[in-house]
């Protein structure tokens, strides 16, 4: 009897193995030496000055917004609807090749598609290979120059260093900036800078940095929303290479049998870009109603975008394209005084007259800004 | 299949000692000649002929409707073998599988060859990993049947010219081909967890049709359960959960981490249910 048991050992045995491997993997390797202590101030300067040009890896970005999940099921593709929410809400991947500022390729992988995004030089080309579509931009020569920000291509995830130049534009005395342990972000270990706003009145709790320790790179961004256990937006290298990835990547031409779009670009791109640095206390508009206003300061403030008229803010968020996004449609509430998306990070108003008012900041502030006017 | 392979393999068996090399050929032949089996390849590979005839004889496809690259088989006849496998990813491929390993241990033992084989000196672990080395040749002619059909019905209606990969990128036929080919080794990688899964359910029952109903069916659970985010930690252990993923083997550069990852998964499951299966069928009583 004794036997036959025996010979279910390695039925036990197997399993037992595997999570004890499992286990031995999850731990974190903290056998690596401490990176030195740094000041706030000096992890800062270490974004500013990174020198990183060249490197390949890839994304990982999770969100826990509250809107609701889009499960994909059967052997369609996936994603790849077009809608900003999709790329903002739930899991994506990426794989990001960059060298220098004028070549870029962002490779989000859907399930079973991919949206590609290829800079070279001032040629921008997007494609979706969900419905082989191609689409030619050519950006200003402005912006071929310096590496900002703003030159995000449109369509595609963005990189922990973009996320955390917007991020560190908004620090100010409203923000207490503090060096937390350190973290290893695809194998690296990381200054951890954390971003926390002294105001109540922002849904932001914290904004976490994973600042790579020797090359000053950001490597990870996760914003931590109030009330909520788990970070409401992360993203993360999960590997990374620096050097120079293969120069092929860079070319793109479009796919024989690919429909090919030209998208001008809008003289004025990102208007409301630097709102967090601006204090324009009550009506900073003009009254014709072009131009986005901005309530409170800092976390709390709250932009207003007027009610549109006759095509002359075509870029304004208008309460119809958020309409027409088929992901938000589903997340609208009825509120006092209009309609309203609310997440945990951002909450966005539409009044019945059309005006539209989003900020990180509760409801019955953005209500409160709708009602000033 | 028919009743004569058997007791031509139970006869055979009397013979010894048989080598683990003859004992694999002969279970390979016995498997592939049987009607079964066959009938199971030409379903298989009817798919994309299916595919094919349809789209050749309707209007054109609007893009991004159907099952992924259907819109792309008019322009390029590859692009069928793509298709196909897609389609037969979620049910037909575990079908048959599950219908074969399901069949391995219970189907000898429903028809009482199993005691013959063991009187044999073959030892019940030799026994065991032959019948495991036909569930998985079967796993690797199941996907090529699919891409083959698909190419060959592909290449006769449509034409062939280079391919577009995901991410836009265009590459030669011949590469294109290399690339369906890693394609079915990447399924066949897929289905090896799934064939240990039935193996295991096979030594627990004398009904192989109830091993077999068994296996299919969980792997349509697994699929179903990879479908809710509230499991979302489940997600990364369910056998299933990476069958989708070799559209990275379309990508450009070619993404292996999903072909590392979806090979570490079957190998465990292969390990745990190679090892349950040891269990129960040494200590099975088949010989009353």
């Amino acid at each position: 009897m004794a036997s036959k048991w025996l010979r279910w050992t390695p039925a036990v045995a197997v399993p037992a193995v595997i999570a004890a491997g499992v286990l031995a993997g999850s731990v974190p390797a903290s056998a690596r030496d401490p990176l030195p202590d740094k000041t706030p101030a000096q992890v800062l300067a270490m974004i500013g000055q990174h020198t990183t040009k060249s490197l390949s890896g890839t994304l990982e970005q999770t969100s826990e917004f509250g809107l609701p999940d889009v499960p994909q099921i059967g052997p369609s593709s996936g994603a790849g609807t077009g809608s900003i929410a999709e790329l903002l809400a739930g899991p994506h991947s990426a794989r990001v090749y960059v060298d220098g500022p004028t070549k870029v390729r962002v490779q989000v992988m859907d399930r079973l598609a991919e949206r590609d995004a290829v800079r070279q030089g001032n040629d921008v080309w997007l494609y979706n290979s969900k419905d082989n579509t191609a689409t030619h931009v050519t950006l200003p020569e402005k912006a071929a120059g310096h590496k900002s920000p703003d030159s995000r291509t449109p369509g595609t995830m963005a990189t922990p260093e973009e996320l955390a130049a917007r991020m560190l534009a908004k620090i100010d005395s409203s923000t207490d900036v503090t060096v937390g342990n350190d973290v290893e972000v695809a194998g690296r270990a990381a200054y951890n800078l954390t971003l926390t706003p002294r105001s109540q009145g922002t849904l932001v709790e914290s904004v976490a940095i994973a600042v790579d320790g020797e090359k000053g790179l950001p490597l990870s961004v996760e914003v931590r929303a109030r009330g909520q256990a788990e970070p409401a937006f992360r993203t993360a290298f999960s590997s990374l290479t620096l050097g120079a990835p293969d120069a092929g990547l860079f070319n793109f031409t479009p796919p024989p049998g690919a429909t090919i779009k030209n998208l001008a670009l809008p003289a004025t791109p990102h208007a409301a870009k630097d709102m967090g640095k601006h204090h324009a206390k009550g009506k900073a508009t003009n009254a014709t109603g072009k131009s986005p206003s901005l309530t409170g300061s800092g976390w709390e403030t709250v932009v207003g975008f007027p009610a549109r008229a006759g095509g002359a803010n075509a870029d304004a968020p208008s309460a119809d394209t958020l309409l027409k996004d088929p992901l938000l449609r589903q997340a609208i509430i009825t509120v006092p005084g209009g309609r309203a998306i609310s997440t945990s990070l951002l909450n966005v108003l539409l009044t019945d007259d059309g005006r539209v008012f989003a900020g990180s900041v509760p409801l019955e502030r953005l209500q409160a800004a709708a009602a000033a006017r | 299949m028919s009743r004569s392979d058997d007791t031509g393999m139970a006869a055979r068996e009397a013979r010894r000692p048989p080598s683990s090399a003859s004992l694999v050929v002969s279970e390979l032949t016995l498997l592939f000649r049987r009607r079964r089996t066959q009938a199971l390849l030409l379903a298989l590979a009817a798919i994309p002929v299916l595919i094919a005839v349809v789209v050749r004889v309707s209007t054109a496809v609007p893009a991004g409707r159907g099952p992924a690259f259907l819109d792309r088989i008019t322009q390029n006849g590859l692009f069928v073998g793509v298709t196909a496998l897609i389609v037969s990813v979620p049910l037909f491929l575990p079908l048959t599988i599950g219908v074969v390993a399901g069949d391995t241990i219970a189907g000898e033992a429903g028809l009482g060859t199993l005691r013959y084989m063991l009187v044999a000196p073959a030892g019940r672990v030799r026994l065991l990993i032959v019948k495991y080395v036909g569930a998985a040749a079967f796993c690797i002619a199941a996907p090529v049947a699919v891409a083959l059909a698909g190419a060959a019905i592909g290449a006769a209606l449509f034409p062939v010219g280079p391919v577009t990969l995901l991410s836009g990128d265009v590459v030669e036929p011949g590469e294109a081909v290399g690339r369906m080919l890693l394609i079915a080794a990447y399924q066949m990688v897929s289905l090896l967890g799934l064939s240990a899964i039935g193996l295991f359910l096979s030594t627990l029952t004398d009904v192989p049709v109830g091993a077999m109903a068994a296996t299919i069916v969980l792997s349509v659970g697994s699929q179903v359960l990879d479908q809710l985010p509230q499991l979302e930690w489940l997600h990364p252990w369910l056998f299933s959960h990476y069958w989708f993923g070799f559209a990275d083997l379309l990508r450009q550069p070619i993404g292996w981490d999903s072909f590392t990852s979806n090979a570490l998964l079957q190998a465990g499951y292969i390990a745990v249910f190679g090892a349950l299966a040891y269990g129960r069928f040494v200590s099975k009583d088949v010989l009353s």
